[in-house]
């Protein structure tokens, strides 16, 4: 597989020329972005340039970072100086920032090797990607289905072997949900880990940016390489402590917490995929607890009210006035900046719009918004006493498996009920990790979730590392992309 | 209950035109997505509120003047633009 | 008859928008300069780009603690900020950050020389939005000025006159001006005020429906817009209609106000916490720490200077106008028995060359407020008479030099304290009948003693201070 350790040995043993990796990468793309639909921009001549500059560097005997000249790509909702950044958003046509996202300013400095934008659901309002003004990204697993979203394409090159390593946002399951469709692994860190400077908001309150990696490993090393404080977000903090070199910590007598509100309810292939990952665990010298969560049937009409509210509000800009579309004919001011919302926002962008106008507005504040956020509180410490008792809670990461592409258009409400078991971490704040637990009977990959108390990645990582440890097989890899 | 004056009113301040064909489907779509955020109104009251996140508390930054951009580069994505100011032409 | 039947009263509140003088804007670093090319104080921040984030400038938090505590508003322990959301060209994020739910400033009032408080609802802080111009209907648009931080001074309906408003807005500019928080420039914007107002019949209690003014921005025009507006209303319900609640713009070419509605704009500003903002805590210390460095406000020097130095009122509201005038006159008065004349120089002969306002404002005189010092004890020691004194404080104020450069000995037309005391020893010595006498009750001996002063002072020294003298030594013996 190609992971980031394996692509850094190789340029360091002098197997492969970063250049010539990039170019099998751009290869790959070419021959397979079509079936996969991952890529909505690929940046190949700025690929090749910093590829050259590492070549340069090896050649002269100098040591490379962990990350240097691993190919990787940002999801389109990351603000990337010249290279467009739409949201894969009609709003955003012909955007080219002329500033750098914080992440993307620390994964450059380290030479990161960046082939281009991913696709995902506009604005990161979906759970398909299929929202995306570029149409969907499909599942590397089986193109049939969708990858899931919003960071659907983010996964959908991991899991197509057209990226090393993917950054991915997360508002309600965006990085995870993807993740565990497509059978890769998925890290939404704590809120204020990682600056959200440059990440084009939807839900300023719940984003978090994140990596998509092939392994638990790959994402210990690329979390511990964006997250860092950074002045220009008020709310980023940075990691605690580095996870990396935790991961191989031995997790006998570590409290893993079950709570059954995730459990019941979810599809039977999804649950006993869990249940077993329980076990194995339990044979890592683990402990399972039950727990009870009640609040959490609370969570996602709590989620869909602050996601919505904040998003009508982000998404107030898009005006037709400093960038992006404008619509062709308008009379007047006001009319022109109506006519380019409604033309340039997609069917889901203007409902959740909508919702979010609706409950802030005059008379429905208290009842929604403010309630919703109270409730928030409320939630918050149900998982400060959870963690009371265990040290990590283990839960699915969606409901089901992917589905099919075109089914999950046709109802918002069902749609959003497979956000159910991502939310509540988003809503606390909380880290999570989605991995690959299992298939189902068709061989679509199943994932589950290690929560962890904030600011925990290294427990929920080494958690996760040592499940993959344990169960390789669960990590398969598919047939597109780059072979190494 | 979601009624049609309201859809309009919500689109007036979202700034979203919504043809009047739509209205009546989009009245209904709203109340389901009502309905299903109402399930909140059952829930205790609360136990202590929410400020942010992290509570985090007095981050700032100096009053210290960074350079800002050259107006090229602040325009340089505008649809319309005239004499170094964004431009919403009115006039054929 | 012919009056009306009813008399009306004015009922009025502001909210005031004043810039703040700090470096940079509020949430980026961009200079908060006036002026400059279109759109080359900006940065991705303040244009509202994708993905940009704001980080709350902390002098800002420090200026509107200071204009708190110069209208005696309590400094909240906990603020945050939240946002007022409408779109506009103007507005690069489509809300402006703002604070509703818990501003910095709760209360405080502004004290009218008719002795009336004019009550403060709060303080908030927020931006500023960029500069529209409209030309050939087209609309351009530069964000220089967007973000720049401002504070919003939300009075009560406490104002009952124009010239209760005009003196509201004045003391409001001169106290902010004061503490250094801003230039109050309302010609260039950095102070302007949207005037509620409302009529009732005099004597009744609850408030008529009220209209608002936006965006005036000089004294002028908020009299004229007030006197227009209470006319109308007046006029209105006298023909029995209801004045409508709505937002209005004065016309400065007519003089007459209009409604500034359309169905274009629905107003409900739906605001709520910011999320990309976290909370304000003051500490109590921090807040100590300020009001410590707050200079004297104009209010309480002028009440020193009435009662303390009898200075008349409008002499005192005079020298605290400006705060360079009364600190100039503070130090001018270091070690003078009469303060009084030291503001009669100034209010004389130094505003005499003061021509502007601004002039006034600066105060950029000549003379060291040490050297008028100087020439005001020689007045007060009666070396000097007060004509001399006054061509003398020209002489200096022309040149920049010291009394003493322009006063001989000769001129020195009285005799200082220790020359008098002396001649006032040896006459008490020289004369013992004259004390024995005074000594026993004959009141009318001390002129002799005094006469004796006078003629060996060759009628340079003071009789009066003379007589004193005498008499303190005679009783000190």
């Amino acid at each position: 597989m190609g992971t980031i350790s394996k692509i850094h040995e190789m340029l360091t043993s002098k197997q492969v020329s970063c250049k010539e990796l990039t170019e099998s990468y751009l290869r790959g793309i070419e021959s397979d972005n079509t079936a996969l639909n991952a890529y909505v921009c690929v940046t190949g001549d700025e690929a090749l340039k910093t590829a050259e500059a590492v070549d340069k560097k090896i050649a002269a005997g100098e040591s490379i970072g962990l990350l240097e000249g691993v190919p990787m790509a940002l999801k389109d909702n990351m603000s990337t100086k010249g290279v467009l950044t739409t949201c894969c958003s009609k709003i955003l046509t012909g955007y080219k920032p002329i500033y750098d996202a914080a992440v993307w300013e620390l994964l450059k400095a380290q030479n990161a090797v960046m082939l281009g934008k991913t696709n995902m659901d506009e604005f990161a309002m979906g759970s398909s990607c299929e929202t995306s003004y570029f149409g969907g990204a499909a599942n590397p697993v089986d193109i049939d289905h969708v990858a899931g979203g919003s960071s659907g394409g983010s996964a959908s090159a991991v899991g197509g072997n057209l990226a090393a390593y993917t950054l991915g946002s997360d508002t309600g399951g965006s990085i995870r949900q993807p993740a565990s469709f497509c059978g890769v692994v998925g890290l939404k860190p704590t809120y204020g880990a990682v600056s959200r400077y440059g990440l084009i908001a939807y839900g300023s309150s719940l984003d978090q940016i994140g990596p998509i990696t092939k392994s638990v490993e790959d994402a210990a090393l690329v979390f511990d390489a964006i997250a860092k404080p950074d002045k220009r977000d008020s709310t980023s903090l940075g990691a605690k402590e580095d996870t990396y070199s935790k991961l191989d910590n031995d997790i006998k007598g570590l409290k893993i917490g079950i709570a059954r509100e995730y459990i019941d309810g979810v599809r039977d292939d999804v649950k006993e995929a869990v249940l077993a990952a329980a076990k194995v665990y339990e044979s890592l010298g683990a402990e399972i607890v039950y727990f009870d969560l009640p609040v959490l049937k609370f969570a996602l009409p709590v989620y869909y009210i602050i996601a919505c509210a904040e998003a009508s509000s982000n998404l107030g800009r898009y005006d037709g006035i400093r960038y992006g579309y404008k619509t062709a004919h308008y009379n007047g001011t006001h009319d022109m900046i109506c006519r380019t919302r409604s033309e340039g926002f997609g069917e889901e962008v203007k409902r959740r719009i909508l919702l979010g106008t609706y409950v802030l507005s005059a008379g429905y504040y208290d009842a929604y918004y403010k309630k919703a956020t109270d409730l928030r509180g409320t939630i918050i410490r149900a998982f400060n006493n959870a963690f009371e008792n265990c040290d990590v809670i283990l839960a699915p990461t969606v409901p089901m498996t992917a589905f099919e592409k075109g089914h999950a258009v046709s109802d918002p409400i069902e749609t959003y009920l497979t956000d159910i078991c991502t939310v509540p971490v988003n809503i606390a704040g909380l880290p999570g990790v989605s991995v690959p637990c299992g298939f189902n009977a068709k061989g679509m990959p199943i994932g589950m979730q290690l929560i962890g108390k904030s600011f925990g990645e290294a427990t929920i990582l080494n958690a996760a590392y040592k499940y993959q440890q344990a169960a390789p097989e669960k990590f398969k890899d598919t047939k597109w992309g780059v072979k190494l | 209950m979601v009624t049609r004056e309201d859809v309009e009113n919500i689109a007036l301040l979202s700034k979203l035109f919504v043809p009047e064909e739509e209205l009546d489907g989009l009245t209904k779509s709203m109340q389901e997505i009502i309905d299903f955020a109402d399930a909140i109104a059952a829930a205790p009251a609360s136990d202590g509120g929410f400020d942010n996140i992290n509570n985090l508390s007095n981050v700032f930054r100096e009053d210290e003047v960074v350079p800002s951009y050259p107006s090229e580069e602040i325009l340089k994505n505008a649809p319309e633009q005239a004499e170094d100011h964004f431009l919403v032409r009115n006039r054929e | 008859m012919g009056c009306k039947a009813v008399k009306y009263e004015l009922v009025s509140g502001f909210e005031t928008h004043i810039e703040l003088s700090t470096k940079t804007k509020i949430f980026c670093g961009c200079t908060t300069q006036f002026g400059g090319e279109p759109n080359t104080h900006c940065c991705p921040v303040c244009i509202g780009l994708p993905g940009t984030l704001p980080v709350l400038n902390r002098e800002v938090v420090r200026f509107a603690i200071k204009a708190g505590l110069a209208v005696h508003g309590k400094i909240a322990e906990v603020a945050k900020m939240d946002r007022k959301n409408y779109c506009y060209p103007d507005l690069a994020k489509a809300y402006q950050i703002s604070q509703l739910y818990a501003p910095l400033i709760i209360g405080g009032y502004i004290e009218l020389s008719n002795g009336r408080k004019i009550r403060l609802h709060h303080i908030h802080i927020e931006e500023d939005a960029g500069k529209l111009i409209h030309q050939h209907g087209d609309t351009y648009v530069d964000y220089n000025r967007g973000g720049v931080p401002l504070i919003e001074i939300v009075s009560e309906p406490d104002i009952r006159s124009i010239d209760e408003a005009k003196e509201y807005v004045e003391k409001l500019q001169q106290v902010m001006r004061w503490v250094g928080i801003s230039d109050c420039k309302m010609q260039e914007g950095s102070m302007r005020c949207d005037v509620n107002i409302s009529v009732r019949p005099e004597g009744t209690e609850k408030f008529g429906t009220r209209t608002e003014i936006k965006n005036m921005n000089s004294i002028t025009n908020i009299a004229r817009a007030m006197e227009y507006e209470y006319e109308r209303q007046v006029d209105l319900i006298e023909s029995g209609g209801k004045v409508v609640q709505e937002t209005l713009r004065f016309d400065d070419a007519t003089g007459t106000t209009s409604s500034m509605r359309s169905k274009e704009d629905a107003h409900d500003y739906r605001y709520f916490r910011d999320p990309d903002l976290v909370t304000i805590t003051i500490p109590r210390e921090e807040v100590e720490e300020l009001r410590s460095e707050m200079p004297e406000l104009p209010a309480d020097k002028f009440e020193r200077y009435t009662d303390e130095y009898e200075i008349p009122e409008k002499d005192a509201a005079l020298l605290t106008k400006y705060r360079s005038i009364s600190e100039y006159f503070d130090k001018a008065i270091e070690g003078v028995k009469s303060p009084k004349t030291v503001s009669n120089f100034i209010i004389g002969q130094i505003f005499r060359r003061l021509e502007t306002e601004a002039d006034k404002e600066v105060f950029d005189v000549a003379t060291t407020p040490e050297q008028l010092c100087e020439l005001v004890k020689l007045l007060d020691s009666g070396k000097i008479r007060n004509n001399l004194a006054k061509s003398t404080l020209e002489k200096m104020l022309d040149s920049g030099k010291g009394a003493t450069d322009f006063i001989s000995e000769s001129d020195m037309g009285g005799i200082d304290d220790s020359a008098l005391l002396e001649l006032c020893k040896n006459a008490v010595e020289g004369n013992p009948k004259a004390v024995e006498d005074y000594k026993n009750g004959k009141e009318k001996a001390i002129k002799a003693l005094v006469g004796n002063v006078m003629k060996n002072s060759r009628g340079k020294a003071d009789a009066k201070a003379a007589e004193e003298k005498i008499a303190q030594i005679i009783r000190n013996a």
